[in-house]
């Protein structure tokens, strides 16, 4: 009898995990349920739909359903999984009952913390996350003169520059001192801010939303330092893992709130796996479980479970998580901590900080590059990174998230080999002059 | 939310509280205004983040990976 494999979730990582699956069993019966109408397509494109930097959502899709069906996948589109049955094994899926697996992945994903005030339920309130929701916001968008931003998350970095852009005057409300305050330091985040107040954007840091206003439509905002008018409020508040069924079938929970898996994305019930955003990660350096990262991490993950699922022996590995972005009129990125957050975690560090170029000086379009590690006292091992720059951002955390990995210290990394090009890259490169500005700070 | 998420939910958010006034003061010069003052936000802005900040970090982590999570499934090797 062919192998019974359910997915809950077409987000990355469901999608992941059931093309996994097909792919490596392809006798295997692979079902994914998914409460939305689509499936195999970025959602992290959204923002720069609205903001015109892409024309239109359709380039958004990888593929079509017809893919989808051709390759073998049974996707249920638009049908909500209401339970798990773990003992029994099956998931009850509305409209179709009871149904059966053999193994099963939740790539459930994540829901938007409640901004927990007053007012959710009026309209104009967009939480970005569903393509068909986003296609109906951008047209709304169109009429708005108006908008304010809840919270400067990575996100609302990307919504804010996208509504400036598009020239709607945007307001920010953040409860921070600084854009990003969870993620990026004040002096990473600084070229950023400006970047805004260049592009129109208000910002209220320190600022925490009181309640949504309005009747029946949201009107305003009320924040504990006064109200402001919008048209249009998105919220972009923490991503919390969307557990609710594995909660209710007894599945074990992290401290993060995210599903408790291992090195195979195995929960803790045999034949259940778990990938994206509704689990939690040990990180590299600190191993403290951590959730709610990229897309590229969901997508790795679910790629594992549905290799378990078909009983194959590939391993995910604890994350060191580089990021990056564009934000305001900047590219900002990192790998594993920064300053803030190893200060609050107690970690000591050595600290090493350089202001450098993208390219060779008089190349046109040079940009500034500003790199900032951290490396542990003593053995002067890399354990973060952050930078900010006009371009080469990117590849700098990729390579400084192999760094952390695999223990290059500040002394590797200030007499590194870089590529010199006028076009590409400057004589000094700006990661060797922070390593070696570390190893100064190290000495002293 | 069962008792660890509230813990870490908790401690996260006023450590880092801690952490971001410490930081907006060294490279915004400014000390953002403290917010709230519940009997919570008392115990943790007075009690526990300078008892925590006192401590090593070897043996805060100690009390953060007794927490039940994922690192206490296999990992396989990891780097320390």
């Amino acid at each position: 009898m062919a192998l019974r494999i359910v997915v809950v979730g077409g987000g990355a990582a469901g999608i992941g995990a059931a093309g996994t699956a097909h792919q490596l069993d392809p006798d295997a019966s692979v079902t994914v349920y998914t409460e939305f109408e689509d499936v195999g397509y970025s959602p992290c494109g959204i923002p720069y739909v609205h903001g015109k930097e892409i024309p239109k959502f359709e380039n958004l899709f990888l593929q079509d359903k017809a893919f989808y069906k051709k390759m073998g996948l049974d996707i249920h589109y638009e049908t909500r999984v209401n339970s798990f049955d773990l003992e029994d094994a099956k998931v009850c899926v509305e409209g179709e009952g009871d149904v059966a697996y053999d193994k099963l992945v939740i790539a459930t994903g994540f829901n938007y913390k409640d901004p927990g005030v007053p007012g959710t339920d009026l309209e104009g309130l967009y939480y970005v996350k569903n393509i068909r929701r986003a296609m109906e916001w951008d047209k709304v968008l169109d009429s708005v003169k108006k908008a304010v931003v809840v919270e400067a998350s990575p996100l609302g970095l990307e919504m804010v520059t996208a509504l400036a852009h598009r020239g709607i005057e945007t307001h920010l409300v953040d409860p921070h001192p600084w854009a990003l305050a969870e993620v990026g330091d004040p002096d990473i985040m600084k070229p950023v801010m400006d970047s805004w107040t260049e592009m129109g954007v208000i910002s209220h840091y320190n600022t925490k939303v009181e309640a949504f206003l309005g009747e029946g439509k949201v009107r305003a905002v009320q924040t504990n330092n006064g109200e402001l008018e919008a048209d249009l409020v998105v919220i972009c508040t923490h991503k919390t893992p969307n557990n609710k069924l594995a909660r209710e079938a007894g599945l074990d929970i992290g401290s993060t709130g995210g599903i408790i898996v291992d090195q195979r994305m195995a929960t803790s019930k045999p034949g259940v796996f778990a990938a994206g955003d509704c689990n939690e990660l040990p990180h590299g350096i600190t191993q403290i479980p951590i959730q709610g990262l990229s897309g590229s991490h969901a997508y790795a993950q679910g790629k594992v479970a549905g290799n378990s699922a078909t009983g194959g022996s590939r391993i995910y590995q604890p994350v060191y998580v580089p990021w990056g972005m564009v934000a305001g009129k900047w590219m900002i990125g990192g790998v594993s901590f920064g300053e803030t957050l190893a200060t609050a975690l107690g970690i000591p560090f050595v600290l090493g900080v350089a202001q450098g170029i993208s390219r060779a000086r008089y190349y046109p379009d040079m940009k500034p590059v500003r790199v900032k590690l951290l490396a542990e006292p003593g053995s002067l091992k890399l354990i973060g990174a952050q930078m900010v720059g006009g371009e080469g951002i990117k590849e700098r955390a990729d390579f400084l998230a192999v760094a952390v990995k695999t223990g290059v210290t500040l002394h590797d990394l200030a007499w590194m080999e870089n590529v010199y090009s006028p076009p590409i890259g400057a004589l000094n490169e700006p990661i060797a002059m922070a390593a070696q500005n570390g190893l100064a700070n190290a000495k002293s | 939310m069962a008792f660890f998420e509230w813990v870490r939910t908790n401690s996260e958010h006023y450590l880092m509280e801690a952490s971001q006034r410490e930081m907006a003061k060294k490279y915004m010069g400014t000390e953002p205004p403290v917010v709230g003052a519940t009997v919570k936000d008392i115990f943790f802005r007075r009690l526990f983040v300078p008892i925590y900040r006192l401590l090593p970090y070897r043996l805060t982590k100690l009390v953060m990976m007794a927490m039940p999570g994922s690192h206490h499934k296999d990992w396989g090797s990891r780097k320390l």
